[in-house]
């Protein structure tokens, strides 16, 4: 059951040691606030950048160019082999007519296809893979069918497009990683100093019979709270930047890898708040610890 | 009460603190530990809290073997005996009236005992009137008798109190002694470590002296110069 009594006098701590050591509390709260501001930048360009990526990759498609003397019985099997295939997301049929009709739209009269008495253009089958990555793979595998002229998907270029993403991708999550690691451990050693400067008053609580948890629960509502705090300074901060900034930016610098509807600012701040108290508290135990004698 | 056996202490410096010191200490008793500076008396006190770990010997507190003590029955063991520190160990962003209570609060004390209890304590010292305010804004005197009001607050079975009088006129000293043997008489086993002739010649108690480390001499109803010659 709880204790009423006993949150109160924990609770009564912690506002006592903020409004009791406010430039301490101040410079805790300011390093978790720029520790965010700076984790929330980089993830949110790593996450339009993966987008943008993803949108560039994604548009990576299979044609499978069918020979106009293929058998039905053959053309059958392979669409049948496309529907149950796990790697295909999506097939779409592109016939003859449609194809040649496409192309005479896409020229507008600077070509007149009238000019020619037979349709050159293959019956087409296009083929969207659930991963990109899978398309070379499949283009040689459908290739061997008999009803199958030939496969484009772009050779050659797909593939460097595909380990450039590759390679973005993890490199990015390597240096969010390192990032994270640094925020962190700014934030840890800040939060330490304050409960270092306080190690005379862990002392005493110990001496006059306050036990390890008694001692230490203060000081780990004091990193959530710090955490807490900063993180939404932080975010409040990010918040002002992005409704300032970012539609200048998508309009004047489209290049950019700035992609607003690609970052769901709802995700990225509850990761941030999540980050911020997590590391605020575990860096409060882990500091105030240190301190509780195990003799 | 208090058993010490054979009770050697070495600080990791080397310093030897303690040598073979043997001691009983009955419950209800009240004793004098005397000696000039240095001799092992904060040492000896340091080590019924367990603050510090003998390096032979054991040291027993109401029948418990300290030795054998887990880390988590430290606290429970601090809760029966009250400290007056030498330096007062006074939490400096807390007020007078917080580091009486805090002693309390920590023992897990409903509100309304705290708010029962602490009064009383602050009236017993005579700080009543300065219970706002923090421990830099007090003199000497008010700094030690709020650490005594803090050690008592919780009722213990023993009470430590290293130079008590240390910072007191001996007008104050007195009424501080007058304090002490009256909780005593209620039945709290008290050791005092002092320097204050006046006070231990006065209250004629138990005297157990302490040079480099070793009890040389240990008289009931003794005097402070007990062993000097
Ligand atoms: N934490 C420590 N580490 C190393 N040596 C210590 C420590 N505390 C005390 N000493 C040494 O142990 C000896 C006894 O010290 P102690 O504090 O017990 O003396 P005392 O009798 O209380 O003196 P005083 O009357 O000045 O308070 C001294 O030589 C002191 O230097
Ligand atoms: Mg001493």
């Amino acid at each position: 059951m709880w204790d009423w009594g006993r949150v109160r006098f924990f609770w009564a701590e912690v506002v006592q040691n903020f409004t009791r050591n406010v430039p301490m509390a101040l410079t805790a709260i300011g390093t978790v606030a720029i520790s965010i501001i700076l984790l929330g930048v980089f993830l949110y360009l790593r996450t339009s950048f993966d987008s943008v990526m993803k949108t560039l990759v994604d548009q990576v498609a299979l044609s499978i160019y069918l020979r106009d003397d293929a058998r039905p019985g053959d053309v059958r099997a392979l669409a049948a082999r496309l529907a149950a295939d796990p790697r295909v997301d999506s097939v779409r049929y592109v016939s003859k007519k449609q194809a040649i009709e496409h192309l005479r739209q896409t020229l507008r009269g600077q070509f007149n296809l009238n000019l020619l008495n037979t349709n050159p253009l293959p019956n087409t089958i296009v083929v969207h893979a659930r991963h990109p990555a899978d398309i070379p793979v499949l283009a040689q595998e459908l290739g061997r069918s008999p009803a199958v002229a030939a496969v484009n998907y772009g050779q050659g270029i797909t593939e460097k497009l595909l380990r450039a993403e590759r390679w973005l991708s993890a490199a990015g999550l390597i240096v969010v990683g390192l990032l994270l690691v640094a925020t962190a451990l700014i934030m840890y050693n800040t939060i330490r100093l304050t409960v270092f400067a306080r190690q005379r008053e862990i002392h005493i609580m110990q001496l006059v019979g306050a036990t390890g948890w008694t001692v230490r629960w203060p000081f780990v509502f004091e990193g959530i709270l710090s955490g807490l705090c900063g993180a939404l300074l932080g975010l409040t901060a990010l918040a002002l930047v992005y409704h300032s900034l970012a539609p200048a930016f998508v309009v004047n610098l489209p290049f950019l890898p700035f992609h607003p509807t690609s970052v769901s600012p709802l995700h990225l701040s509850l990761e941030l708040l999540t980050i911020g108290v997590l590391v605020g508290m575990l860096s409060s135990l882990l500091s105030v610890s240190r301190y509780v004698e195990v003799a | 009460m208090i058993v010490f056996r054979d009770v050697s202490l070495v600080y990791p410096n080397g310093v030897r603190a303690l040598s073979e010191v043997s001691l009983t200490v009955a419950r209800g008793e009240f004793l004098f530990l005397v000696g000039s500076t240095g001799q092992g008396k904060s040492s000896l006190l340091k080590c019924i809290t367990r603050e510090v770990r003998p390096t032979d010997g054991e040291v027993e507190v109401d029948g418990q073997a300290l030795s054998l003590l887990r880390p988590g029955d430290i606290p429970y063991l601090r809760r029966k005996v009250g400290v007056v520190f030498q330096d007062f160990k006074l939490l400096h962003n807390k007020t007078v009236w917080e580091n009486v209570a805090y002693a309390l609060q920590v023992t897990g004390a409903r509100s309304r005992d705290v708010l029962r209890r602490v009064p009383r304590m602050l009236d017993m010292v005579g700080l009543a009137h300065k219970s706002k305010m923090f421990p830099y804004e007090l003199s000497g005197g008010e700094q030690q008798r709020t650490a005594i009001a803090r050690s008592l607050v919780n009722n213990p079975l023993i009470l430590l109190c290293d130079e008590p009088t240390g910072n007191l006129d001996p007008q104050t000293s007195g009424e501080i002694m007058t304090l002490l043997a009256r909780i005593n008489a209620k039945g709290t086993t008290v050791i005092v470590a002092t320097h204050n002739q006046g006070i231990v010649d006065r209250m004629r108690r138990r005297v157990v002296r302490l040079v480099n480390g070793r009890i040389t001499h240990d008289e009931e109803r003794g005097r402070y110069h007990v062993g000097l010659g």
